[in-house]
């Protein structure tokens, strides 16, 4: 991929087209009256929310949020709007919504201020070349050829060499490179308490599910007591 | 594109979410709002992954490969935000089929047992 492309404008403008796609879509999904429309600008947000990670290069986080997201929860709200015959009257908003105008507004003004006053640390800032060599991908083979997990010398026999200008700027607008076997990696070696408790957690919400939706129609009245 | 322009971004809709749990009365459309708050927080999680080093990486020393690694943690803990919030969306869905049944409403304002 040439830099041009990746540092500039088409990156940056895809960015608030989708931001602006993404956020008309919500305001449609609070306002609107019928249920069901508001579900369908719901998923729209959804791949607006995927795209704003492509964007970021989070390519497995996009393709997870289009698989949950637009493909399993859009549709679990869909089918359940279609269920409840109650929605026909659509939801009215209630008394609060002057408090909640305001509430928002300031939530966000909180949001916006601190985005903006505070003095992050980015990845343009680092200095070390090993660092930025790192950041752009270059460690997976390295990382094995030095067997103790430690990133070997990528500029030894040369440490007057500079970083690349192509890892300079990678460092800027680029991140790793192979981020989907990284991520796999973290999820069964760092995170492997959470991901098993997360399995934990949707298995216990399956079988919740299920107990909430099974009824009890043909049982006794009091059975147990309990 | 910048963390700021990114999180000023999730922001936004964070604070359109807010605003619909705030405001709607239909349970459904309180998911809806409570999912479009999640998807903003994956935003500003996953902006930071993006945008800011790793601890390790910024002080400087030896680079090992656990501290680049450290660098997709935020995609991680998007991923987990994700999963939690199906299985919440899944629930929520079974106890609003729950209510629907035996109260015939939907409303939040017409299940109001437990206030006085």
């Amino acid at each position: 991929m040439n830099d041009a492309f990746t540092a500039s404008g088409i990156v940056s403008a895809a960015f608030w087209l989708t931001s602006l796609l993404t956020i008309a879509a919500a305001i449609m999904v609070v306002t609107l009256h019928d249920i069901f429309k508001a579900a369908v600008f719901l998923a729209l947000s959804f791949v607006g929310v995927a795209v704003i990670f492509f964007l970021l290069n989070a390519e497995f986080v996009g393709v997870v949020q289009i698989l949950v997201y637009v493909g399993a929860v859009s549709i679990l709200i869909a089918f359940s709007i279609m269920m409840i015959s109650d929605v026909s009257h659509g939801s009215q908003p209630n008394r609060g919504r002057y408090v909640a105008v305001t509430v928002s507004a300031l939530v966000l003004a909180a949001i916006a201020v601190v985005a903006y006053n505070t003095n992050w640390t980015l990845n343009s800032s680092l200095e070390d070349p090993n660092a930025i060599a790192g950041l752009t991908g270059q460690f997976l083979e390295e990382e094995y050829a030095s067997g103790d997990g430690r990133i070997v010398d990528l500029y030894a026999g040369d440490t007057t060499t500079a970083p690349s200008e192509w890892a300079l700027q990678r460092a800027q607008t680029g991140v790793l490179a192979d981020s989907t076997p990284t991520i796999g990696g973290l999820l069964v070696r760092e995170f492997v308490l959470p991901f098993e408790t997360i399995g934990l957690v949707i298995v216990a919400s399956l079988i919740g599910g299920l107990a909430l939706m099974r009824g009890r129609r043909n049982e006794p009245e009091a059975r147990g007591g309990g | 594109m910048t963390l700021e322009h990114v999180l000023l971004v999730s922001g936004i809709i964070f604070a359109i979410g807010l605003y619909g749990v705030l405001s709607r009365r239909n349970t459904i459309s309180l998911l809806m709002s409570l999912e479009l708050m999640f998807n903003a927080v994956v935003i500003a999680a996953v902006a930071f992954s993006r945008f800011t080093p790793p601890a390790g990486l910024a002080d400087g020393g030896i680079v090992t490969a656990n501290e680049v690694r450290a660098a997709l943690t935020g995609h991680v803990l998007a991923v987990f935000i994700i999963a939690v919030a199906a299985a919440e969306s899944a629930l929520a869905l079974a106890l609003i089929f729950a209510l629907y049944r035996t109260k015939e409403t939907v409303e939040i304002t017409d299940v109001a047992e437990m206030r006085r």
